[in-house]
Formats: structure tokens, sequence, C-alpha cells
């Protein structure tokens, strides 16, 4: 046992007391919670400190499974990538807990929310320590698990719990790709030990590139469920149910990551297969663009965070999808951190805009919007190192093909809107004054962008990309042990800063200035096909609807009528005419052959017998004709007793068990 | 006397039952005959625990034997036994027994001890089916439980409860027979009824085939498989509370049962043959079952249901011919009768309440019944196997066992796990989330102490053999390896991954 499996039992811990004696401790279940996973962030800092000086560190646990083949060892395999999500995961999660201790004064489900808060903490650092994949599964599963108690929070509200439903279902099609990725990854290395498997990756395993591509696909469509990547992305904006500081935690901060962690965990496997990675790209590409697009349509502020935030997953999803594994987590880190910081603050400003854009309430302090703006840019802005020096022959190498073309103006172009949603969002959130002061031609001018404050935020912008930059160098040195290598990208990681960076800023720049320019204008002079543009996204491309049509309900009517038709209609009814068809037979039994042959018979042998013996008598008058006579009367009663046998319930069961009795003994005596 | 008790242990834990129901006899009032039914059970549950803690989990053979002439003209003896197959599901049906007891408590509340005298029989009757070594004795006993089983239903059942019981005899009679056709067969061709002789003997190549077909058609409609499995939502939702939790919680396992200890050991050829069309049957058990109980509205009849589906998983690990599946199945038939057992009960727990099985007429139970829903969502994440309940343990090891087979039953297996999913959280979300649909509902008290004690024992169960599932899978592993290894040698079977 090593200090380290402190990190997710001390949450743990705080989670089962408050679940359990709950009730007691009402309202003050934030005591025990706090301290636990300040605790594990402490203890996060030791291992950050402890694999900056020794390296890699693994704990193992217990064996889980020993049967047949299949040995699971469950243990922390803890390198550079594990804790610097630890310090994310617990730091984040410190943090909005605090805040929460707060926000959650009064609720009626105040230590339920803490537990699972603590619950989700504990799992997800298991998960990110996990030194096997059957953990890591077990884990991502207990993740979604917390997320759906912590949507269904407001358990009266109908759109709350019916969302609950909803984001647990779709994940829980994406995680069957990711069991049967697991199933698939131990058919192909014969374990799901992680530093086995990476270790046999990095050394080149003999095993066909269309297994690795099947199931690092497999794996991926598990990323794609947690990640909120295209197709599964619904559920995201539905998870916005949640209390707010739920949303910074979870489903922008850190379980939504485990998507591009899984990808840059096992990053030796699949850069093995470059179908595969192409894929990834591609979606998280398509991902990046389409999200951004819509982030900028939608009027509701925490939706507008969502969508960007899917379209920020996606665009690490393209990192790593091009190999670029150390952007990736670079930007995971980044994104994490501010987000759950952005969320946070807009916590107060929804509590008095209703949630709604277009609804200011109360003018927010200047400071406040400068640091909202700040955050909201600070989490898209890290991508920007793909276009830096290292990486620009990702899209510059000799194999300059359409494929990298595309991902590179799809990039670009997420970074367009992107900073488009951004001047949107902040603009509107700050915008000065009551809306009824708006009409005519009146544009208000949010003070927060004038010329003095563009200027400002220029110069801090240019200051901040070096010190990205700076960041980055070093954390890809401290990365390279922990990630596969496609290309030469890693390589050369310190060659810093090169022109190519400016583009994506200008490009920023760009749609922050469209954004800023069409503020405040009618949008009545718009052409038909923008107005059908603006429609769809706006109902976010119709994924919801098409969903509900084309899965969900003929899901539900396949039931309903496989129950109705074929278990109610065919089978049973199979089964129970079975019943009175026996009744039928035995009867056509009883009246064909027992009374029209066996009784018949019998009668006439018995009214022949008292004709014989009254003959006999004739001869001998003896004790011959009267037994005969006997006899003859006793068979003739024999012979006529069934005819009291009415068919009543007991009687059918009877017959039948004798019926079928007598077929067993048929077959019975055949078979012998 | 302790060389008595620990040399007859099995006969004490098949005795004490019918001790029980001898005593219930006697005992006069109510509360005197549930007290006298609770202690047996309990005295049982605790022979039980000795009788796990005195196992051997390196031995593969039989332990604890005890044999007797019975009937020696026709080589019949009362010989009893535990291995690693029969030792979970004899600890399942002692922990069971003591809740259905609890949960008749209240419930029931005409003819008591005639209620109580079948719960103990339907234990000592279960009881000598999973210990049997004579095949005899096995088909007896299998064919008492259906006698208690059929009271239950037709005396203190529901609306509908004559025409359920009516099916349940019809359909286990009908199995019966041909279970009663194939074990004579078996000690026809045999000449002995010991089930450990029967595996080695030799059988002619045209009778194997057919008291097979006889073995397992009685086992399927026990289990039940596709498309025999009618009998078991009516019977369920028709039952007694107590009654559905025996039913779903062990009978059904009497099924699964048969098929490890007589239809692989005894005939592995004919079993590998059989392979792909029982694999097959079982997705489709699994998936159908899924779909049928996502179009229920009746409590009842949605558990029941889900259990088809989980019973198609056991068949399809059973049939994988490895360690893995097999364990697997067994670990899933015990897992399913802690799940469904609770399950069962809390539903009956509901019912006491407002006399409904309706889903419609619950909702918001949150609220007025916080303990409830919060025991009901454990069992319902583990019904649809998540991970770190032991129902996941289950399913994972069959989904690798028939992995080996073909990949094709994995994926196709999911779709039930997503179903489930999908009719566990819709079930809870129209029972338990929201506002109270009904004011029956709005006016519900929660949880009662022994209503608590009933269900979290078996919550402590799911997690704890979900989080550290080794000596419950050891216990199995030599006696499984041993039926296994049958299959290695005869090359049916691939039992480590490519």
């Amino acid at each position: 046992m090593s200090i380290y499996t402190l990190i997710p039992l001390l949450p743990l811990g705080a989670a089962f007391t408050v679940a359990l004696f709950g009730q007691r401790l009402q309202g003050v279940g934030h005591r025990i919670v706090i301290p636990a996973v300040a605790g594990s962030f402490f203890v996060s800092i030791a291992a950050f400190v402890d694999v900056l000086e020794n390296g890699t560190i693994e704990v193992s646990l217990y064996r889980l499974l020993d049967v047949g083949s299949l040995v699971v060892d469950l243990g922390f395999f803890i390198d550079s990538l594990t804790v610097l999500l630890l310090l994310l995961v617990t730091g984040v999660s410190t943090v909005v807990q605090v805040y929460s201790s707060r926000y959650m004064i009064g609720d009626a489900r105040h230590s339920r929310f803490f537990a699972v808060t603590a619950l989700f903490t504990a799992a997800m650092t298991i998960l990110v320590m996990s030194s096997n994949l059957l953990l890591t599964f077990i884990f991502w599963e207990v993740m979604g698990l917390c997320s759906y108690l912590l949507i269904s929070h407001y358990a009266e509200r109908r759109s709350a719990y019916r969302a609950a439903t909803k984001v647990f279902l779709v994940n829980s099609i994406a995680d069957v790709g990711l069991l049967i990725g697991v199933i698939l990854t131990y058919h192909a290395f014969g374990t799901l030990n992680i530093p086995e498997i990476l270790s046999m990756a990095k050394a080149g395993v003999d095993i066909p590139t269309h297994v690795i591509t099947a199931l690092t696909l497999c794996l991926f469509a598990g990323a794609i469920g947690k990640s909120a990547q295209m197709p599964a992305h619904v559920w995201l904006p539905l998870a916005m149910e949640a209390p707010t500081p739920v949303s910074a935690l979870i489903h922008a901060a850190t379980m939504v990551n485990a998507g591009p962690f899984l990808l840059v965990r096992l990053s030796p496997v699949i850069v093995l297969s470059p179908t595969a990675m192409t894929v990834i790209a591609a979606i998280g590409a398509v991902t990046a663009l389409f999200a951004a697009i819509v982030s900028l349509t939608q009027t509701d502020v925490k939706r507008t965070l969502a969508y960007s935030t899917i379209s920020q997953l996606g665009f690490m999803t393209l990192l790593c999808g091009v190999g670029a594994f150390v952007a990736a987590i670079f930007h995971l880190l980044a994104h994490g951190f501010f987000k759950a910081f952005l969320f946070l603050s807009t916590g107060n400003i929804l509590a008095a805009t209703h949630r709604h854009v277009e609804t200011p309430g109360e003018e927010p302090p200047g400071s406040q919007g400068a640091i909202f703006a700040g955050a909201l840019l600070l989490s898209v802005l890290p991508p920007l190192v793909i276009f830096s020096g290292p990486y620009r022959h990702l899209w510059l190498s000799q194999n300059f093909s359409a494929a990298n073309i595309a991902l590179w103006i799809i990039g670009l172009g997420t970074v367009f809107f992107t900073a488009m949603t951004i001047a949107k969002t902040a603009t509107s959130v700050f915008r000065k004054g009551p809306p009824g002061a708006s009409d005519g031609n009146a544009r208000v001018m949010p003070t927060l962008f004038s010329v003095k404050h563009v200027v400002g935020v220029l110069l801090a912008l240019g200051a901040l990309v070096s010190l990205l930059l700076l960041v980055w160098s070093w954390l890809a040195v401290f990365l390279s042990p922990s990630v596969g290598v496609a290309s030469e990208v890693a390589a050369a990681p310190s060659s810093g800063f090169s022109a190519w960076i400016l583009l994506p800023i200008a490009i920023g720049i760009a749609g922050w200035a469209v954004a800023y320019a069409g503020t405040g204008r009618r949008r009545s002079a718009e052409t038909e096909w923008k107005k059908r543009l603006y429609v769809f996204f706006l109902n976010k491309g119709y994924f919801d609807e098409i969903y509900d049509v084309y899965i969900v309900r003929p899901t539900i009517a396949l039931a309903g009528w496989l129950w109705r038709v074929i278990d109610q209609g065919i089978i049973d009814r199979f089964i129970v005419s079975l019943g009175p068809a026996s009744v039928n037979v035995s009867r056509w039994l009883w009246k064909v052959v027992d009374l029209g042959l066996i009784d018949r018979l019998v009668v006439a042998v018995g009214s022949r017998s008292v004709g014989v013996a009254q003959r006999m008598d004739v001869f001998g008058r003896g004790r011959t004709a009267k037994n005969a006579e006997r006899v003859g009367r006793a068979l003739d009663v024999s012979g006529r007793t069934p005819q009291a046998f009415q068919p009543r319930t007991l009687q059918h069961d009877l017959l039948i068990v004798v019926f079928w009795l007598a077929v067993a003994l048929g077959f019975f005596y055949w078979i012998a | 006397m302790s060389a008595i008790f620990a040399d007859h242990l099995l006969s004490w834990m098949i005795a004490v039952p019918f001790i029980g129901i001898a005593a219930l006899a006697i005992v006069r009032g109510r509360s005197g005959i549930v007290i006298t039914a609770l202690v047996t059970t309990l005295v049982e549950a605790l022979l039980a625990l000795r009788l796990w803690i005195g196992f051997d989990s390196a031995e593969k053979g039989m332990q604890y034997v005890e044999r007797m002439e019975w009937m020696p003209t026709f080589g019949i003896q009362y010989a009893v036994g535990v291995d690693g197959i029969s030792i979970l599901l004899v600890l399942l049906t002692a922990v069971l027994c003591p809740l259905c007891v609890l949960a008749s408590w209240n419930s029931i509340t005409t003819r008591v001890r005639a209620f109580m005298m079948l719960i103990l029989l339907v234990e000592g009757a279960m009881m000598v089916v999973f210990t049997a070594l004579d095949a005899f004795l096995f088909f007896m006993l299998w064919e008492v439980t259906m006698i208690p089983m059929y009271f239950m239903i037709v005396l203190w059942g529901g609306p509908d409860r004559v025409a359920a019981g009516l099916k349940f005899v019809l359909y286990s009679l009908t199995g019966s027979l041909f279970l009663l056709v194939g074990i004579l067969g078996l000690s026809l061709q045999a000449d002995t009824f010991d089930i450990q002789s029967l595996a080695g003997a030799a059988y002619s190549p045209e009778s194997q085939l057919w008291i097979f077909v006889a073995l397992f058609l009685g086992f399927a409609i026990k289990l039940p498989m596709l498309p025999f499995h009618t009998w078991l939502p009516d019977a369920h939702s028709e039952a007694p509370t107590a009654g559905s939790v025996l039913l779903a919680g062990v009978l059904l396992k009497m099924g699964g049962y048969g098929l490890i200890r007589f239809c692989l050991p005894i005939f592995p050829e004919v079993s590998s043959q059989f392979a792909p069309f029982v694999l097959w049957l079982s997705i489709a058990a699994i998936l159908y079952g899924g779909y049928m109980a996502l179009a229920q509205s009746d409590l009842k009849r949605l558990v029941a249901y889900s259990s088809v589906s989980h019973m198609g998983f056991v068949t399809l690990g059973i049939f994988s011919f490895n360690s893995e599946g097999i364990e697997g199945a067994i670990l899933q038939m015990v897992t399913h009768g802690i799940t469904t057992g609770a399950l069962f009960l809390m539903v009956g727990q509901l019912y006491d309440r407002t006399h409904s099985r309706s889903m419609a007429d619950y909702g918001g139970l949150h609220k007025r019944m916080p303990r409830f829903v919060a025991v009901l969502s454990l069992f319902v994440v583990a019904s649809f196997g998540l991970p770190a309940t032991s129902n996941f343990i289950g399913e994972f090891l069959i989904l690798v066992g028939v992995s080996y087979e073909h990949f094709i039953f994995v994926v196709l297996a999911m779709g039930g796990i997503v179903l489930g999913a999908a009719y566990m959280l819709w079930m809870l979300q129209r029972v338990a989330l929201g506002e109270p649909r009904t004011e029956a509902a709005r006016g519900l008290t929660d949880l009662s102490v022994r209503e608590m004690i009933t269900v979290i024992p078996l919550a402590i169960a799911v997690f704890g053999i979900g989080v550290y599932p080794g000596p419950f899978l050891e216990a199995m592993d030599s006696t499984v390896l041993f039926v296994v290894e049958q299959f290695e040698q005869a090359g049916l079977a691939i039992t480590t991954p490519e």
C-alpha cells in the first residue's frame, strides 16, 4: 500500500460517510468532503514531485480476477500524464467543492450532492491512475453514474430527470464500444495491464493492423461518448440540467476529458493504426467546427458554454488524431482549469440573468466581466500551439495531402467561430443598460470593448501566448515518455515560436471583429438561406429530433409490438392453446376410443356374458353362471365409469398429465 | 456431538427446514409462527456459513459427502455433497430464505402457518436439489419444489393467480417429464443413478443425442430459455413477494445448475454440437427479454422479463465451455438471484403499501421515500450490470468466455446490456423521479427498519462480490476447471485468447 492510494480513498471515504450519515449531517456534508478532496490534492502534488524526480510510480492493489487465462490485477500506474490529470481533477474538485459549499446552502438534497461529487472525484482519480483497462472501464462507468445522479439532482423537474436518463443511455451505448474494445485488446495483447500493453506496443508487436484498427476504434467509441463527440454530442447540453458547480466540475473540466485522456494514455497503440488515427482526426475536426458554429447561435449561456466545451473537446480529439498528443494534453489542462473557472464565475451571473443571454439584469462589475472574457479566451487559446513551430510539418510535410489541408482549414475555422462566440457571449452578458433602452437604431456599445480595452487585451494576449509557449515547451519534455510518437512530431519540442502562430491569432481577431461589428445590428436584412442556416444551427443540427424519431421511438414501438404480437399473440397463445388442445385430444380419446370402442366392447362383452350365463343357466344353473354374470356386471360398471368424468379443472390437469406421461413413456420405450 | 454435527453438516442443512416445518405445526399464534420460521431459516443460514468456512477451494471433487443406501434394488442412494458448482447456490438459497420470511412478515395475512411451511419446504427441497449426488434423489426433490410454489401462487397470489398457477404447473410438469425421461435414459444405459459415475459411463451414440435433448428441454423450461419463458412473467407477477423471490432467486437456478451438472460433463460431444444453436438462442433470449421488459408497465412483469434476458447470459456462458464462461454463468446465477430477489422484495414493499404493481401509479417517490429510492437505485444499477457490482463481474466473465467462440456473440449480447440500462432507468424514472402521479403515491411512508434489514444484506453482497469477487471465483475454480478439461482434452473448446 502506497501513500498514493489516499488520492482516491480520501474522497471515497468522505463520499461514503456523507452518504450513510447524510440525513443526520444535513447541511454540513461539505465540511467532510472539502478537507478530503483538498487532502487528495496535496497528495497529488506530492505525487507530482515524486514523478518529476523519480519517474513512473507503480502501485499494485489486489487481484480482481483470476479465471482461466484471464488475470486482472488492479493497481495504479502514475506517470507524467497521470500526475498532470490528477492535479487538474483534484485541484478543480477542491475549488468547486469550496464554491458549492456556498452555492448549495439550503438545498434539499445537500448531502446527496456532496456525497456524489466526492464519489466522482474518487472515480476520476482512479480512472487516470488505473494500470488496468478493466479498472479504467469500471470507473469510466462509475463516473457516468455520478453524472446521472447529479443531472437528476432536481429530481422533481421533468426536464432534469429526462435529461439524466437520456445522458446515461447515450453514454451506455458508447460504452458498449469501449467494453468491446477492452475485450478485443485482451485478445490482441493477451493482457489488460496498461504498462504491459504500452511497452508491447512501443516494442512493436506482431499484431495485424486491422486488429489494432478495430480495437482502437472500439475504444474510441467510448471516448466519443464520454467526451461528447459527434454523433454522441447531444448529451452534454442536456447535462446542463445539473447544478452549475457540477457543470463546471464534471461537464466541462474533468469527466469529459476522459476521452482525450484515454487516447493519449493508449497513444503508443493508437499510432500503430493510421486508419484509426484518420477517423479520430476526422470526427474531432467535424465536432470542433460544428459545435463552434452551434455555440454561436445558442441563446442560453450554459448551453453556449456546453457547445463551446464540445468544440474544444473536438479540438483535443483532432490533436490526438493528427498525433499531437502533447498539445492535446496541454489543451486539456488549460481548458479544464479555465472552463471550470468560467462556469463558476457564470454561476453568479446566471442567478441574476436567469440563464438567458438576451436578458441582462444588474450591470456586472467591469472587473468581473474582464475576468470572464479572459477565462473564456484562455480556455480556447491553447490549441493555437498546434500552429506553432514543432507542429507545422503536420500540415506542411511532404505528404501534404488534401485531408491535412481540410483538417487545417477546419481547425482555423473553429478558431474563427470560437472567437466570434467569445465576443458575442461577452458582449451580450455584459451589455450595459437594460434591454428596453436599446430600441430603434440605438446601438448599445459594451464598455468592455473600448479602444483602451482592446489594446490591453491584445497586449495581454501577446504575453499569454508567449507564456503558454514557454509552459508548453516544458510540458512537451515532461510528457514525452508517456505518449506514443506518431511521426517526428515530438522529436523537436523546443523549437518554440514561429510565425505560423500569427495566422490563427489573426483569424481569431478577425472573428472577434466580425462579431463585434454585428453587435446590436438587426437581422432583418438577411437572406433566406442565411436564415435557414441559422435556424439549422440554432436547432443544433436537429440531432436530438433525428435520434428521437429514428432510434428511440422505433425501439419502444418495436418492444411493444414484439410483446403484443410475438410474446402474447404467438408464443403464449400457442403454449396456452396446448392446454385446451390436450383436453380436446383427451375428450376425443374419451368419446371415440373410450366410449365408442372400449366401453361398447366391454358392454357388449358384459351383456354377452350375461347372455352366456343365462344360457348356461339353462344347462347347469350352477355357480359358473352367477360368477360370469358378476364379472359381466363389474366390467359393465368399470366400463361406464368414465362417463362420470366431467371435464373440470383438476381433471383437465390430470388428463394432460396422463397424456404427456403416455407420450413420455412411448419416447422412453423407443430410446431404451 | 460435534462429530455428528460436523460429519453430517449437509444432512443437518437438509433436515433443519423439515424440523422447522414440524415445529410450525405445533407453535401457536401468529408471532410464534413467523419467529419460528425466521429462526429456522437463520439457523440454516448459519449452517451454510459453517459450510462455506469449511469448504476447501483447492479440492475439485465433492466435499461433505454422505452416502446411505436407500433403494438398493434399483441402486438408488441417499447421497449428498457439495463442490465448487453447488456451494454458491446453496449459500444463495440459505441467504434468501430468511429474507423471504421477513418480507412476508406483514404482507401475508391469511394462513400464515401454511405459508411459512411452504417457504421452508422449498428451502429444504432446494438444498437437496443442489447437493444431491444421486440422480433419482435430484429428480424427486426437483419435483417437490413445484408443489409449494404452486400453492403459494394459487392461494396467496394476485388477481390472476389461478391461471398463472396452472400455467406454472403445466410448464413445470412438461419439463419434469422430459427430465424424467432423460434421467431414466441415463441410468438405464449407465446402470447407476450416481451422478458422478454417470459422467464416465458409455452411452450408445444415438441415445446420447436423445437423452441430451430430453435433459436439455427439462432444464431449459425451468431456466427458462426462449421460447419456453411465458410461464415466468405470469408466475412471477401473480406470486406473493416471497414466492417471486424464491422463484427468481432460487428456482430458476435449478435449470442452469442442471445444465452444468448433467449436460456438460456427461455429454461433452453432444453439448458442443448443440453449442451454436444454444448460443444463438441465448442471444435471442437476451435481446428478446430486454425488448419485452421495455414494453411492460407492470413492475413485476418488467423484472420478470429482465430475468429472461439475464438467464440468456447464463446459457451463453455455460455453452462457451471455458472457465471464464462457466464461472461467469455461475456467478451470474448467484448475482441474479440476489439482485432480482432484491428487486422483487422492493416491488413487494411498494405493493404492500398501495396494492398496485403498475408503474403509472407511482412517481416522485424520492420525496416521501428517500431511503427506498436510494436502495432501489443500487439494485437498478446492479441489475443492468454497472461495474463494481457483482453483475458486472458475471457478465464480463461471460463475455470474455464467449469471445473465444466468436466475437459476434459479444457484440450482440452488449445490446442486451444497453436495453437493460434503458428499461431499468426508465423504470426508475417513472417510479422514483418527478412528481407523484396518484394520491396514494403522495402519502407513502419510507422503509421501516424491518424492511431495510430485508434488503441491505443483499446490497452489501452485490457490491462486496463486485469489488472483491476473488474468494467466490476461487471456490468454483478447481471444480469448473475439472469440467472444462474434458472439453479441452477432446479439443472441443478454445480456452485461451488467440
